[in-house]
Order: structure tokens, then C-alpha cells, then sequence
């Protein structure tokens, strides 16, 4: 009799201790998710300026973007007008990369893959690794905050065992309205390797929005890349054929 | 008679004979050391190629030598593992292997890897890897995400054991393959090229992550020691299809078949060399020995000795001294060959340097029988070619002539 | 003196076939030091120069921190006010300016990121082999904006021919991204698999255009009439850099460019002399013996002539007096032999055979060995350092003597 009161009560004890961590960890995965999807829509066109800043030299350079889903994309350099028309094609997990002047198509090869996009702070794999956040991590809720009256989630994304992700943890800040405040990449010693924030938080595409995505490496002071949104549309769809290899060779800008 | 009489001739003036001998000692010595000396830097040459996943042959699949991309993988091993099977000498063991370039990345590294599948057990009999891991552990069979890595790569990405390595490379389907290893072991090879060149995973893993089925890149294969290489590749040719390609360590390593030949001459030079150095020193002595002895041998002849019978006199002495001198050098070569053996000379001082000329860091001296048999016939052959001037001398003085010297 | 000279002088030669092959004993010494040494050193500046050849060159200037970052905006603002002090410098024999970028390559089958130097065909070819080891199709001719060399191993990769299209894409100078599609013209070996697997050429205007380089280059490479002239060069160079800044210049030199090269030439350095103060010691107890001998054989003269009144260190003079003549002759022989022998040499080259092989390898089938002063003086001054000696030890011996015991001497 005992024994068995014993036992129950442990049961009971497990239960209450387990259950809001598996409560807590399942709000931060739906947490990450609707946050993602508010972020990404089910499709969107946009406009965007990146720069690319570097101590001694600066660029910018316009960019048209479609997204459809979690990981198809396409996007294509509008300004400055030297640049125009080089596309960029994502799907799954390729990339292509399409220039007009000598009108080819070259299929990146994996040794390109941890390369920075365009010069960038951005490397082909953030861009073709998109959904891996959703994919490939287990988020648990780590607290919260409370800025200008609205909540923010702080969430720490461990890779799971085999995801074939480089990063050793991601931190996650999320406002309460889905809205990505900041990702931070971390290596597998737990140090920050590099930084994107979002800033600038106004309405765009019918939604809020950040504006401005400014990613940083950690310990470098002057070496950063911002895309600024100028125009971002969400809709509920895109044709499937504008994610093709003939349509990256046809841009339609 | 006169081997005695020769014997005891030597004895006359000990201390020219010790000078003479310690000129042969250390003659015969520093050939037989130096000879085991690069006899060491060669075997080691070749034992290390052999053992970077060469083997003394390989098959593969026709065209992947010259273009070795998954697609000229060997999609179905098995009519070249029954080749294997049926024709290599007992003793033999061989491995199949999945051989491919890949990127190697973590947060902050990333790197152009080879990437090879192998079967843990079998690859242990054949190549390096069974025995070079250092840290952590060699990788089990059944080990799907476990991955081995040199000491090299390890600091260049400044990562450790346990530690997360993603590795991409095309698959079959021309697609970008990624997969997560952890890392489990950290092999140490003689040369940093290789740390930082080859990652080890298990073939299953290797397959699973490129979609090649049972596909393989090649098999390697390692033979007992008195097995030809070229008969063994030769019945393999004999009895496989010509969609396979056959070849052997000397094809697949022709510079360091090339630095071999290049040194076994070297070898020879230098053994010449040595001898002519030590020849003065012995033709001399001899010399001198045979005119202070003019008297004698002009006695011995007005006896009615006959100059065939001075010849084998003082060539007798010679030999004797060239005998003692050899017994001596060639022991005490052994001894320091011997020596040296068990710890080698350590050349990380100038461990580039080695690396620039595809050495290993340690060298170990080995005395093999061949050149320890050449050193001491280029002794005593040429040492008695000189020594038949002296003894010509004397057999041709007249005895008047003799008498007169003082 | 001359007296004791003149004493020595005949005492040589009353037995000269002790002396003869005494002296062969030292002049074999020498002629071989002089010839291996010179061989030496003729194999590592062929070595040097073969490494140095195919890509390096023995000097660069070049925008610090290039040579560790290989950062693509780490420029040479001004490649003319470089060459024309490069072309200036002491010594330098042929300049040429590169400019390099990591780029995708691809074909129509495969795509791989290399490195693409642009070069200038004119100069290049006086600065590198890289003309010479075209196997097929031909060299950039000056002028030509769309043709490419490729190494034999990555046009395997590749899967190209002769006339085949490669397009190149990459980031220019200014970030903007640079494409270009380039013929092969012409497909080379050097022999260094990392070389020929791992970049193509192209023309330096070409590159220039398309990687937006608005005239900046990022080396200019020198090679310099001998290897004696490196480092005069380089002070030269380091001394007359163009101002420029953000990034600054500097030069380099082929050891820092190659340090393996340097290390493997010093370990080869090394074994050498562990081999020659082997050979030295056999020569010299070789030699020690005669003197001994010598010695030895003269006890009753000796003792004569101390009878006589001369004093050991008057004797002592004079033996050491005779092998000091004995060793002069037999190094100044062995000097001039040597000479001779590594002067045919030098010209003539030495075969190492398997020609074919050696060359598809890039390594240089024939050595020319090469005189100079310290490959001719060094090693027979070690020999007549070591003779002199040998000739000593002996001469203690005349200290011992007693004049009548030695006048018993048999």
C-alpha cells in the first residue's frame, strides 16, 4: 500500500516537473514556426538594399526577391545597372547562379556553399538553408523580456544530433507578435560567431515588418552587411514555374 | 704456411696496423650505417605510400584513375572482390574503399577534404588508418556518424574530439549532400599533407550520404611480402572484364618508383666513393709495409721463392687486414644501425623540409642483407685489386736490387 | 731557413711514391669536396630555380598581408611605378605583373572554385616556364581577351578540350560580380599537381575588365639573373617602394614564399656535410698513416741527426715543413682537378636518366653543377686544416726520442 502511494506520488512528481518543460519546449518550436511563417508568408516579392560595408569600402547593390514556401527562392540584382540582371536560384537544397552578360547558368559547387553570397556577411548556406532553423534545431524557451510594452522570447536552438548544421547553438529573440528580433550563431564551443539583427520595425507588405537586416561577424567592429526592405508583398502564391532554371535564365524585373 | 706467415707480418708494427684498420673500421662503418641509413629513408618512402591508401595494387572501375569522380564509381564490387578473392596469393588482405573530394566545414573553418568510406576491420590490415589513430578512438563498423580526422586538420579548425564536422559533396544524383559527423578519433600520419587531407567515415556511412548503394570507388589491395605485385595484377587482368583497370603501386606512385632507382645508384656512388678515400690509405700502408721489407723478400727469392709466392704473401696480409677491418666496421655499423633502429632519428626540426621531399618526420635505419653484401664486396674486391700493385712491386724486385737497399 | 727548406723539399721526394699517393690521397679529398659541394649547390639552385620558375618567381611585390589573406582588394593601386622600380632594381632579369581571383569555373559538365591569375603573355613568358610546359594548343598570345591555359589536371577535372568554353564567375575588385566566358587555348604540365589542378590564366586586360581593377594588379613578380642577386634586389626594392597606402607595399622573397623549399635545401645541406666529415675522417687516418710511417722509418736518421746537435723543435720544423709541401701540392692538385672536372660538368650537365619520366614530372632530369668560390675553397681548406693536423700528431714522437736508442731503431 505504501509502496504503491510511493510510486504515484513519484509519478505525479515527474509529471509536474517534465510537463512544463515539454509545454515550454513545444511553445518554442510553435513559437520559432509561426514566427518563421509570419516572416517568410506563404510567398512574397520585395524589393531590398544591401550594403555591404567594410572598413576602408562600401557597397550597394538592389535586389528583387520572389520566395514561395520555406525554401524556394529566386532573386535578382536590379542596381547598379553593371550588376543587373544576375540572378541567383535557390531550390531544396541548390543554388544556382545565372549571369546575363555571358548568359550561363553555373550550378554552385559544394566548396562554394560556406562562401558569403555576393561578398557578403551572408553565406550561400544561410541563403540555401533557409527552412534548417525549423528543420534541423529543438528550441526551448529561455525567458522573457519586456520591451516598449511588448513581450520578447528569448529561445535557445540546439542542433538536433544529426542535422548537418556547422552551428554548435543559435539564440533567438522573438517578439510576441512573431516578429525576429535577433539570431545569434554560435560554434560548438559556445562562442558567438556572428550576429544578425533586425531593426526597424514598421508596417510593409499589410504586416509589421523589420525593415532593416544587419548581420555581423562577432569581433569584427566595421565589417557588417544590412539589407534594407523598400517594398515587400506577401501573397498567397507564385507560379511554381518562376522557380525554374528557364525562368532564372528570363529575368522578369 | 704463408697465411700464417702473413698473419704474424701484419703483428710487426701494431701501431700501423691500428691506424690502418681504424681507417677501414670506420670506412666499412660509415657504408654500412650510411648504406641502412637511405635504405631507411627508402623503405620508409615506400612503405608510406603504400600505406596512404595505395596498397601494392588497386582495381577500379575504367576511367576513374584519370577522372576519379563519383561517377566513376564501381557501382557493383562484387565480380572484383571475387577476382580478389580467387587469385591473390594466400596472406594477401584487401579493402573496398569510397573515395571522393569534399568540403569539410564547421562554424568558423571550412576546407577542400578527401573524404573515404572505409570498412573499418578490413581497411586496419591494408592501409595506415587501422593503427595511426592517436586520440580518441578508430572507427567502429557500424559507426554511421562517426568520423576520424588527422591531427592537422584537427588544429586547422581549431576543433576537438567529439566535435561536430559537416561534410558536403556532390552525390549521384549531382545533388549537394551534407551529413553531421562527430568526430571520434584523430589519427597522426608521418606527413601534415596527409593529416590534413583525408577524413575517415565508415563506407556505409560514405554510401548512405552520396546515394551510391553498394557502389565503391576502388579496392585496394596488400600482399603478402614475397608476392610479385605484377604477377598478382597480371592474373587479376587475365580475369576480369576490361570495364575494370588494374594497377599496381609502382604505376600508382611513379616518382617514388623513380627516387628508388635514382638512390640504389646513389648508393653504389657512395659506397665507391668511401672506398677510394680508405683505397689511398690501405695501398699506401702496403706499400710501405713491402719496402721496408725489401731485404726480406729478396732473401726469400735468392731462396728461390718464386713471385707467385710473394704476391699471395703480401695479398694474404691485406686481406687479413681488410678482414679484421670489415669484421670490425660491419659490427660496429650493425651496432649503431641497431641503435638507432628502435627510436629512429627525428627530423621534426626540419620536418617541412622532409615533408618538401616526401619524407616522414623519423627516419629508421634499416640494414638490409644486399647492401651490407656490396659494401663488403666492394671492400675486399677493390681493396685487393689496390693492394696487387704492392705486392706486384715486391714480387719484382731482383734480389740484387734488394740486397742494396738500405 | 732555406736550408731546412730545401732539406724538406728532397726528403719529400726519396720516397716518391709515398709522396705520390699520399698527395692523390689529398687531392682525391679535395676533387671530390669541390665537385660534390659544387653539386650541391648546382642541384639546389636548380631546385630553387625550377620552384622559383614554374609559379614564384624570386621576388613579388605586393600589397601586405597578401601573400596570408589573398584578399581580392589588397592591390597594387599603381603596377607601373612598381614595375618601373622593379625594372630599376640591381640584378633583376625579367618582371612580370599578375592579378589574381578565386572564381567558379565551370564547363559544361562540371563547376569547381580555383584561382584565376590573369598574366601578361609578354612578360610571363620571360619570368616563368609556364610557356614551355604548354603540352597542347599553344601559349596567350599578347592581345588575346578570351583565351585561358588550363593545367592538365583540372582540364581533366573539367572534362575540357583545345577550343572548349570555360565560364568564369567571380566578384570584382569593387564587389561587383565579374563573368566571363574563356576558350582553352592551350593546356600545360608542370609537374606540380597542386599547380595544375588548382588555377587557369588568362590575360591580365582581360581580368582587369572583367574583375573591375580599374589598372590595379596584385603582384609583380621578378626573377633575378642569379640567385646571389636576391637580396640585393630585394634591398633595393624595399628601399624604393612606391608610397601607397591602405594597403602598404612590400616584397617578398622566394624563401618567404617557399619556406618548405628553404628547409628542405638546409636539410639536404645537412646530410651532405654529415656525409663529407665521414669521408673526411677515412681520408685523414688514411693519410695519418703515412705521416706515421714516415716518421717511424726515419728513427735512425733522426737520431743521427740529433746526435748531431739539432734540436727537436728544428726537426719537428722540418718534417712538419715537408708534409705542409705534401698537403699544398696535393690541395692545390686537388683543387685545380676538381675545378676542371665540375667546370666540364657545369657545362655539360649530368644525366640523371629517366629523362621522360622527370620531365612529365617537372623535375629536372640534367644537374649542372656550379663552381663558386666557397664550393671551391671551402672544402680544401677543411682538408688541409685536417692534413695539417694528421701531419702533428706524429711529430710529437721526434720530443721522445733518444738520440742513441733511436740511432738503434731498426
Amino acid at each position: 500500500m505504501k509502496a504503491k502511494a510511493l510510486k504515484s506520488l513519484c509519478l505525479v512528481l515527474v509529471f509536474s516537473v517534465a510537463c512544463p518543460a515539454l509545454a515550454l519546449a513545444q511553445d518554442a518550436e510553435s513559437l520559432v514556426k509561426a514566427a518563421f511563417d509570419y516572416m517568410r508568408g506563404k510567398a512574397s516579392v520585395s524589393t531590398a538594399t544591401m550594403t555591404i560595408h567594410r572598413p576602408d569600402w562600401q557597397r550597394s547593390m538592389t535586389i528583387r526577391a520572389w520566395t514561395l514556401g520555406q525554401s524556394d527562392s529566386i532573386f535578382y540584382i536590379v542596381e547598379p545597372p553593371k550588376d543587373s540582371g544576375n540572378g541567383t536560384l535557390k531550390k531544396g537544397g541548390e543554388m544556382w547562379m545565372y549571369n546575363p552578360k555571358v548568359n550561363r547558368v553555373i550550378n554552385l559547387p559544394p566548396s562554394m556553399m560556406s562562401q558569403g553570397w555576393m561578398g557578403s556577411d551572408f553565406s550561400n548556406n544561410d541563403l540555401a538553408k533557409t527552412d534548417s532553423l525549423i528543420k534541423d534545431y529543438v528550441h526551448t524557451l529561455e525567458g522573457s523580456e519586456t520591451i516598449d510594452g511588448k513581450k520578447v522570447f528569448h529561445i535557445k536552438s540546439m542542433p538536433k544530433p544529426r542535422a548537418p548544421v556547422v552551428w554548435g547553438m543559435q539564440k533567438l529573440k522573438i517578439r510576441e507578435d512573431h516578429i525576429f528580433l535577433q539570431e545569434d550563431y554560435y560554434d560548438e564551443d559556445l562562442q558567438l560567431v556572428k550576429s544578425l539583427t533586425l531593426l526597424d520595425i514598421k508596417p510593409l507588405g499589410g504586416r509589421l515588418y523589420p525593415a532593416k537586416w544587419r548581420m555581423q561577424k562577432a569581433g569584427v567592429k566595421d565589417e557588417y552587411t544590412v539589407v534594407g526592405y523598400e517594398k515587400l508583398e506577401f501573397k498567397d502564391s507564385l507560379p511554381a514555374d518562376l522557380f525554374t532554371l528557364s525562368s532564372l535564365r528570363n529575368p522578369r524585373f | 704456411m704463408f697465411l700464417s706467415l702473413a698473419w704474424r707480418n701484419i703483428w710487426r708494427n701494431p701501431r700501423r696496423t691500428a691506424v690502418i684498420l681504424a681507417a677501414v673500421v670506420i670506412g666499412v662503418w660509415c657504408m654500412v650505417f650510411l648504406g641502412a641509413l637511405m635504405r631507411g629513408m627508402m623503405v620508409e618512402m615506400v612503405d608510406n605510400g603504400i600505406a596512404t591508401l595505395t596498397g601494392h595494387l588497386q582495381i577500379h572501375r575504367k576511367g576513374y584513375q584519370s577522372d576519379p569522380v563519383i561517377e566513376n564509381s564501381m557501382r557493383d564490387p562484387g565480380p572484383a572482390s571475387k577476382a580478389l578473392q580467387d587469385s591473390l596469393p594466400a596472406g594477401s588482405h584487401w579493402t573496398a574503399r569510397v573515395r571522393v573530394n569534399a568540403v569539410a566545414n564547421n562554424a568558423r573553418h571550412n576546407a577542400g577534404v578527401t573524404l573515404v568510406g572505409i570498412d573499418p576491420a578490413c581497411e586496419a590490415k591494408v592501409s595506415f588508418i587501422g593503427h595511426a589513430v592517436a586520440q580518441g578512438q578508430y572507427l567502429k563498423p557500424d559507426d554511421d556518424y562517426g568520423i576520424v580526422v588527422g591531427q592537422a586538420l584537427l588544429e586547422k579548425f581549431e576543433t576537438k574530439l567529439g566535435h561536430k564536422l559537416i561534410l558536403m559533396s556532390q552525390d549521384t544524383g549531382r545533388q549537394i549532400a551534407s551529413r553531421a559527423f562527430r568526430i571520434r578519433g584523430v589519427f597522426h600520419a608521418q606527413q601534415r599533407a596527409t593529416e590534413k587531407q583525408f577524413v575517415f567515415v565508415t563506407k556505409a556511412a560514405a554510401q548512405d550520404m552520396l546515394k551510391l548503394g553498394s557502389g565503391i570507388s576502388e579496392l585496394s589491395a596488400l600482399l603478402p611480402e614475397a608476392a610479385s605485385p605484377q604477377k598478382a595484377a597480371d592474373r587479376l587482368r587475365g580475369e576480369l572484364p576490361g570495364a575494370y583497370e588494374v594497377l599496381t603501386w609502382p604505376q600508382l606512385l611513379p616518382l617514388i618508383k623513380l627516387y628508388l632507382g635514382m638512390m640504389d645508384s646513389f648508393v653504389v656512388i657512395w659506397y665507391v666513393v668511401v672506398f677510394v678515400a680508405m683505397g689511398f690509405g690501405i695501398v699506401n700502408t702496403t706499400l710501405m709495409a713491402v719496402f721496408e721489407r725489401i731485404r726480406e723478400y729478396g732473401l726469400l727469392k735468392s731462396l728461390g721463392l718464386k713471385p707467385w709466392g710473394i704476391i699471395k704473401g703480401v695479398m694474404a696480409e691485406s686481406f687479413f687486414l681488410l678482414l679484421i677491418g670489415a669484421a670490425l666496421g660491419n659490427a660496429l655499423g650493425l651496432a649503431t644501425v641497431w641503435a638507432l633502429s628502435y627510436h629512429g632519428i627525428d627530423l621534426s626540426a626540419l620536418a617541412q623540409g622532409a615533408e618538401f621531399f616526401g619524407m616522414g618526420r623519423v627516419i629508421y635505419p634499416e640494414a638490409h642483407i644486399k647492401d651490407i653484401l656490396t659494401a663488403n664486396l666492394v671492400v675486399f674486391i677493390l681493396g685487393l685489386v689496390v693492394c696487387l700493385y704492392p705486392a706486384v712491386k715486391a714480387a719484382r724486385f731482383t734480389p740484387v736490387e734488394a740486397l742494396a737497399h738500405t | 731557413m732555406s736550408i731546412d727548406l730545401r732539406m724538406a723539399w728532397r726528403n719529400l721526394w726519396r720516397n716518391p711514391r709515398r709522396t705520390l699517393l699520399t698527395m692523390s690521397a689529398i687531392a682525391f679529398a679535395c676533387v671530390l669536396l669541390v665537385f660534390m659541394l659544387s653539386w650541391q649547390f648546382g642541384s639546389y639552385e636548380t631546385m630553387i630555380n625550377t620552384a622559383v620558375k614554374v609559379q614564384t618567381g624570386h621576388l613579388h611585390v605586393e600589397a601586405a598581408d597578401y601573400q596570408d589573406r589573398q584578399d581580392m582588394r589588397l592591390v597594387i593601386k599603381d603596377p607601373q611605378a612598381v614595375t618601373k622600380m622593379v625594372q630599376a632594381a640591381p640584378g633583376v632579369e625579367a618582371y612580370t605583373v599578375r592579378a589574381n581571383s578565386f572564381a567558379l569555373v565551370s564547363s559544361q559538365e562540371r563547376t569547381y572554385g580555383i584561382l584565376v591569375v590573369g598574366i601578361d603573355p609578354a612578360r610571363e613568358a620571360k619570368v616563368s616556364t609556364l610557356k614551355s610546359i604548354v603540352r597542347q594548343g599553344s601559349f596567350l598570345e599578347p592581345g588575346d581577351h578570351e583565351g585561358a591555359l588550363v593545367g592538365r589536371l583540372l582540364a581533366q577535372n573539367l572534362q575540357v578540350k583545345l577550343g572548349d568554353e570555360l565560364t568564369v564567375l567571380g566578384q570584382g575588385r569593387d564587389g561587383s560580380i565579374a563573368a566571363l566566358v574563356l576558350k582553352v587555348r592551350g593546356i600545360y604540365s608542370s609537374g606540380m599537381d597542386d599547380f595544375d589542378r588548382s588555377s587557369i590564366q588568362m590575360g591580365l586586360q582581360a581580368f582587369q575588365d572583367a574583375f573591375t581593377m580599374e589598372g590595379a594588379a596584385h603582384q609583380v613578380v621578378a626573377i633575378c639573373q642569379s640567385l646571389e642577386e636576391v637580396a640585393g634586389a630585394k634591398a633595393y626594392m624595399a628601399a624604393h617602394l612606391p608610397p601607397q597606402k591602405d594597403p602598404g607595399l612590400t616584397v617578398l622573397d622566394w624563401k618567404q614564399l617557399m619556406p618548405g623549399l628553404l628547409q628542405g635545401i638546409e636539410m639536404d645541406l645537412v646530410s651532405g656535410i654529415i656525409f663529407y666529415i665521414i669521408l673526411l675522417v677515412v681520408v685523414t687516418f688514411s693519410i695519418l698513416n703515412t705521416f706515421l710511417m714516415s716518421i717511424l722509418e726515419r728513427t735512425h736518421e733522426f737520431g743521427v741527426l740529433m746526435a748531431m746537435g739539432a734540436k727537436p723543435g728544428r726537426l719537428g720544423r722540418l718534417v712538419v715543413m715537408e708534409s705542409l709541401a705534401m698537403n699544398l701540392l696535393g690541395v692545390g692538385a686537388g683543387m685545380i682537378m676538381g675545378a676542371l672536372i665540375t667546370w666540364y660538368f657545369q657545362v655539360q650537365g649530368i644525366d640523371l636518366g629517366a629523362q621522360e619520366l622527370m620531365a612529365q614530372y617537372g623535375i629536372v632530369g640534367r644537374i649542372y653543377p656550379r663552381l663558386s668560390w666557397l664550393s671551391l675553397l671551402s672544402g680544401p681548406a677543411v682538408v688541409f686544416v685536417m692534413t695539417l693536423l694528421a701531419a702533428l700528431y706524429p711529430t710529437r714522437r721526434l720530443w721522445k726520442l733518444r738520440p742513441v736508442e733511436a740511432m738503434n731503431y731498426a
